[in-house]
């Protein structure tokens, strides 16, 4: 039996969203082009650096019906998002930790952004660290880092970047009741790669752990309260797979995710900081 | 010169300046665990009432007066557990006094002239001074100081992030405290109450941490604030830089059982990180863990069997037994000038910050 949708890729945007690894993980969904086959995939993955929303749409315009999006760069998306609402296509973004299935979660099953939200009316700090490799862009490290912070807590005021250099950043704001918050990036290769969001609260907090996506480890989200430290479900699924997880769900039942809205808010974001 | 020559095998005796909930929590209970080396034979506070209950739970003598206590022949080392801006005065009159040893809590001193002249004293009379931060005697911190080779020369980050509980929660796991401080509630609208809390917090907890960052912060003269803000209840979030690190302080004092007490210095290709057991109870010493490699490459060292409270005790023994010796005046004063410098830019980056989110506020109100 052949899979459900064909799947195609530039080398660029295999490398960057592991999708032959990926895709091989859901074997009855996606596939390769058959030999001999015509016409355009059903899926086309677009790798998420420059112009990446200009290539996306026009993959749009060429009749794919589903488009993934490997770790994309803040760009605005409402042209993309024009076409795709035009064409009825389905968009998904594989972001690098925000795209982890532990931050949001499927349907009503307990996720980061609900515990994390839960305890924002009493925040006292947010305190955030992303690690990468040296030699990583630190742009593109805060793109994933803002990411990561804008799925869980949905909102950042007065952002601005305290330093950036090249052992990384400092960036600070405010959470919606006042309380500060921190995001450091830290290039190093002495420590695995992913980011630490910590939010401390009136009687415990919050602490999200969100590794890398090129193996399945799981993110760990911890709920400290008057009840002890409780460890949310561990998913052994990594941002790759679940994004094509949510792609497939969309493609076979004809719904469209928000994965665009949602990006938009980070390139507003991202465009205050680099415009400072 | 010490007014009393203690029998070779007679323990060396403490007197302690002050019985507030640092000496009854921390001192005492860690002093119990050395009665073989350490007694306490002298308490004095300015209550009489909590100098006498103080002091006979451990069979001491008790007084009000400091120049009492200084004058007890059985009063080998002198600890300093008052109020910070007694801490100088008492020192010089201890050091003065003949005594064999001096511990003085955090800080020492308040301002580099009070510092100079505790410098001039102790070299004058030959009397070390121990200053209480008790993470540079944790055998933790002391592993990872054998074991860290170049980090303190490549580390380019430095973190130190405190999560604590309110002391009354672990004071209370340590002994039975008479007559705690009350607590009264802050108005955070004050910008006076601010810069106090600003201050008292990197003057009274990020302190602890701070001669550890400093050994990692070779141009430590030359930081510069670019973040500083209270966090409510209490607590902070610090921004440093010098022109070869980045150096950032994070400390929340709220209503939470768990506590965090996390230090850490990171380089391109290894770090290290050290998770610090809580105040006042004797919960061990802390964990030292070294990485590289991706995390793929992990090297502890501890839980050892006692805290840096114990570890300074032992170190003040060690002085007064003339086998251990005397830590550089020079490094206290560097310690707390470095200190007072955050301390201060803190202050005035924090209040800046305040007026201008109180100002925000306003208009969008």
């Amino acid at each position: 039996m052949s899979a459900q949708f064909t799947v195609q890729a530039t080398p660029a945007a295999r490398e960057a969203g592991a999708v032959t690894q990926t895709v091989a993980s859901l074997p009855e969904t996606f596939g390769p082009v058959p030999a001999g086959h015509t016409g355009p995939a059903d899926v086309l993955v677009v790798a998420g650096s420059g112009g990446w929303t200009a290539e996306a749409a026009g993959a749009v315009q060429s009749g794919a019906r589903g488009i993934m999006v490997a770790n994309p760069i803040p760009e605005d998306t409402s042209e993309l998002a024009a076409v795709a609402d035009a064409a009825g296509a389905v968009v998904v973004l594989d972001l690098r930790w925000a795209a982890n299935p532990a931050l949001v979660a499927e349907g009503s099953g307990p996720d980061a952004r609900a515990a994390v939200r839960s305890g924002l009316g009493s925040a006292s700090l947010l305190d955030s660290v992303a690690t990468a490799p040296p030699g990583t862009d630190p742009r593109q490290l805060l793109s994933d880092h803002l990411a990561a912070l804008l799925a869980v807590t949905g909102q950042l005021d007065g952002v601005a970047v305290l330093r950036g250099d090249a052992s990384g950043y400092t960036v600070s704001g405010r959470l919606a009741n006042g309380a500060p918050f921190t995001a450091q990036g830290v290039l190093t290769a002495a420590r695995p790669a992913g980011v630490d969001i910590r939010l401390y609260t009136a009687d415990g907090g919050v602490d999200v752990q969100v590794p890398d996506p090129d193996a399945a480890w799981p993110a760990e989200v911890r709920v400290t309260g008057p009840h002890g430290n409780l460890l949310l479900p561990t998913l052994y699924e990594s941002a790759h797979r679940f994004s094509w997880r949510r792609l497939k769900e969309h493609l076979s039942a004809g719904t469209r995710p928000d994965d665009l809205a949602g990006f938009a808010r980070l390139t507003d974001l991202y465009a205050t900081l680099t415009a400072t | 010169m010490s007014h009393h020559a203690a029998a070779a095998d007679r323990p060396l005796g403490v007197g302690i300046l002050g019985a507030g909930p640092v000496t009854q929590a921390i001192h005492l209970p860690a002093l119990a665990r050395l009665g073989d080396v350490l007694e306490v034979r002298h308490i004095m506070d300015v209550d009489a009432a909590v100098a006498s209950s103080v002091a006979a739970r451990v069979g001491a003598k008790s007084s009000t007066s400091m120049d009492e206590l200084l004058g007890d022949p059985d009063v080998d080392i002198v600890a300093i557990c008052s109020p910070h801006h007694f801490h100088a005065d008492q020192v010089i009159a201890a050091c003065k006094a003949g005594k064999k040893a001096v511990l003085c809590e955090k800080p020492f001193a308040m301002n580099g002239g009070e510092a100079a002249r505790i410098s001039a004293v102790s070299a004058e009379t030959g009397v070390p001074i121990v200053v209480g931060a008790m993470h540079t005697f944790d055998p933790g911190w002391l592993a990872a100081e054998q074991n860290w080779g170049n980090l303190p020369e490549t580390a380019h980050t430095i973190r130190s992030s405190i999560v604590l509980p309110p002391n009354a929660r672990f004071e209370d796991f340590a002994t039975e405290i008479v007559t705690r401080p009350a607590a009264g509630r802050r108005d955070y609208s004050d910008i006076e109450v601010i810069k106090a809390a600003l201050q008292g917090g990197i003057m009274g907890l990020a302190i602890h941490d701070l001669p550890l960052v400093r050994r990692f912060t070779p141009d430590f003269e030359q930081v510069e604030v670019l973040q500083a803000r209270h966090v409510r209840p209490f607590g902070y979030t610090v921004s440093l830089r010098t022109p070869s690190r980045v150096i950032e302080l994070r400390a929340v004092m709220n209503g939470t059982w768990k506590p965090e007490w996390t230090f850490e210095a990171i380089a391109d290709d290894s770090a290290l990180r050290i998770d610090f057991t809580p105040s006042y109870v004797q919960a061990g010493s802390a964990v030292a863990t070294f990485t590289r490699r991706d995390g793929s490459e992990t090297t502890s060292f501890g839980p050892y069997g006692h805290n840096g409270y114990e570890g300074e005790w032992r170190e003040l023994a060690g002085l007064a037994n003339g086998t251990r010796q005397a830590p550089s005046a020079q490094t206290l004063i560097d310690d707390l000038t470095f200190a007072l410098s955050i301390a201060e830019a803190t202050v005035a980056t924090g209040a800046a910050d305040h007026a201008n989110a109180t100002r925000t506020a306003g208009v969008s109100a």
